[in-house]
């Protein structure tokens, strides 16, 4: 099981994947707005969605996890 | 007894020292995916150049029983050679013998050659493999380590000094390579950490494995402590030599001019859409890096670490030079506390070494935040400014894009004497970003509008047509030139070979005062 996290403060402008989606190292699965600037979260590793974190239009923190992998 | 005897005699002395801790021991380093002392030396010198010293050293300890065995060579093989036909001078650590261990003696083998490399002007590369301290020599193994620490300092921005980690690496004996210039790593074969996964345990109750703890990721991810993470001994090895290539052999030295066969005009009309046009979207920094680079080859340093920061080695004309770049893929590719330290770090090294620095700047600031203000951004962050002050090479600039405040100023720009400082027409050269500026400058108008909203947007679009560019900064001669995204390369390699034998002194001082 791994977390990918919001590498920093923002807010969520997309969620990319749904639980029970494939995804692959590399992959974009959240957009993510911060210093004004749209910014791709991406998985570090494969792996199925197993539970989404986070709402489009959501405030998150640094670190925060956005999307839980299996 | 004939000479021909004692020919014979020093054939069996060699044998016996070759043979290091015996068949099995090497049998079982094998097993572990990992080469011998002596077969890492072989795949790193170029063929039959090693020349071994200190061969037959023994240890000199008494205590516990020690004095009844001794193996010639004592658990490090010392030397010098040629890794593509310059010199260097190594040690390989022989996890076979006494697993590696460090004694009197195995210290002052390496203080030999140490000693040798820095008065005849050629780097040292060490080879770690080792189980630390040999606890039966006492203090004379701490002092060992002390000795080798004092050369690795007063070599420090001499002699280039590798550190390849290639096995265990604990307790005191990691400082060398920590003073070292770049320290390589190879993956779930070698570890680096002061206190092991068992110490850990017992004092403080927490669970972790050794390659958590410290292999070669986590060194090369969370602490920033190791530049490289290989997958073999092989593979570390072959990056040494690249590594080697781009620097010099000393400080009196430049770094080997390679013949470049990549003709020095080329434009790319694909840099042209490098930018995104929108300030919003990211790019990677790497794809102009690669572009305008000889043969499109560029070795990144630190490369799984702050990735926010690119640093690395390419050659521009066949000259190496060291790039150092803000990424806008990774946290907008903002200035934070790590990707400080990355870039002083690079900075000092290429500058201590006669290689030009190359920086191409898009960053839209320090990342804002309580956890970096914490853990001190303005000390962290002074350290570029510091660095790229002090360094007296030759030093080019490029703002692709947003060059925003502080980060402006910090990223090698002109005050801090950059010598030639260019821009990209998407250049945005600002105190701050057209949202926020507006907002402060125009407080008043807008909130004395009848429609605030349109209001301040009419504003940030003038504010974005005015100082969102580099126009003001070259009006005032801080931007030198407004070039075409294609012709970078070009405009990189003239600007270099003007000024490649810049020769510049900042004031006299016993040693500056860097902020740590």
């Amino acid at each position: 099981m791994s977390e990918i996290i919001a590498p920093m403060g923002g807010k969520i402008l997309d969620v990319k994947v749904k639980a029970g989606d494939a995804v692959n190292e590399g992959d974009e699965v959240v957009i993510l707005e911060a210093m004004k600037m749209e910014l791709p979260v991406v998985a570090e590793a494969s792996g199925t969605v197993k539970e989404v974190k986070c709402n489009k239009g959501d405030a998150v923190e640094a670190e925060a996890v956005l999307i839980v992998l299996e | 007894m004939e000479t021909e005897d004692k020919i014979r005699e020093l054939d069996r002395r060699n044998q016996e020292a070759e043979a290091g801790g015996g068949e099995k021991r090497i049998e079982q380093q094998h097993k572990k995916g990992k080469k011998t002392a002596r077969e890492r030396i072989d795949y790193l010198l170029d063929k039959d150049s090693f020349q071994e010293i200190d061969k037959f050293v023994v240890h000199r300890c008494h205590d516990f029983g020690m004095d009844k065995t001794k193996i010639p060579g004592d658990g490090v093989v010392t030397g010098f050679g040629t890794i593509n036909g310059r010199e260097v001078f190594l040690f390989a650590q022989d996890f076979t013998v006494f697993g590696g261990s460090l004694s009197g003696a195995f210290g002052e083998k390496i203080c030999k050659i140490m000693d040798l490399a820095l008065k005849s002007g050629a780097p040292v590369v060490g080879l770690n493999d080792s189980g630390g301290a040999r606890i039966q020599e006492g203090p004379a193994s701490l002092g060992g380590y002390g000795e080798i620490f004092k050369r690795n300092v007063w070599s420090s921005g001499v002699i280039p000094q590798i550190s390849v980690i290639m096995g265990p690496c604990a307790g005191g004996a990691v400082y060398s390579p920590a003073l070292t210039d770049f320290v390589f790593m190879v993956k779930k074969t070698s570890n680096m950490f002061i206190t092991g996964p068992q110490v850990i345990k017992a004092v403080t109750s927490e669970e972790v494995t050794p390659e958590e703890l410290g292999g070669a990721m986590t060194h090369n991810t969370k602490s920033g402590v190791a530049h490289f993470a290989e997958d073999s001994d092989e593979a570390a090895l072959d990056r040494v030599k690249e590594v080697l290539s781009y620097m010099p052999q000393n400080f009196r030295e430049y770094a080997p001019v390679v013949a470049c066969t990549d003709d020095p005009d080329r434009k790319d009309m694909a840099l042209r859409e490098a930018v995104p046009s929108n300030p919003r979207m990211p790019y990677d920094m790497k794809d102009i890096i690669r572009s305008v680079l000889d043969h499109h080859e560029f070795l990144e340093v630190h490369s799984h670490y702050a990735r926010n920061m690119v640093v690395g080695f390419g050659r521009l004309n066949g000259i190496s030079v060291g790039i150092i770049a803000n990424n806008p893929r990774f946290l907008a590719g903002c200035l934070d506390c790590d990707a400080s330290v990355k870039c002083a770090r690079f900075v000092r090294t290429c500058d201590a070494f006669n290689i030009p620095l190359i920086t191409l700047v898009d960053v839209p600031g320090y990342l804002p935040g309580v956890n970096q203000e914490y853990m001190g951004i303005i000390k962290n962050g002074a350290k570029i400014i510091y660095a790229y002050s002090e360094a007296t090479v030759p030093k080019i600039t490029l703002v692709t894009r947003k060059a925003y405040g502080g980060a402006y100023i910090a990223m090698s720009g002109k005050h801090l004497g950059a010598d030639l400082n260019f821009a990209y027409p998407t250049g945005e050269i600002a105190v701050m970003g057209p949202e926020g500026a507006a907002n402060i400058i125009f407080k008043k108008e807008i909130a004395e509008s009848d429609d605030p909203d349109s209001t301040r947007q009419r504003l940030i679009d003038a504010y974005r047509d005015t100082l969102a560019s580099p126009y003001k900064a070259a009006e005032l001669g801080y931007i030198d030139r407004v070039i075409y995204p294609e012709a970078t390369r070009p405009v990189l390699i003239k600007a270099l070979m003007t000024l490649r034998k810049k020769k510049f002194d900042i004031p006299e001082r016993r040693h500056g005062n860097v902020p740590l």
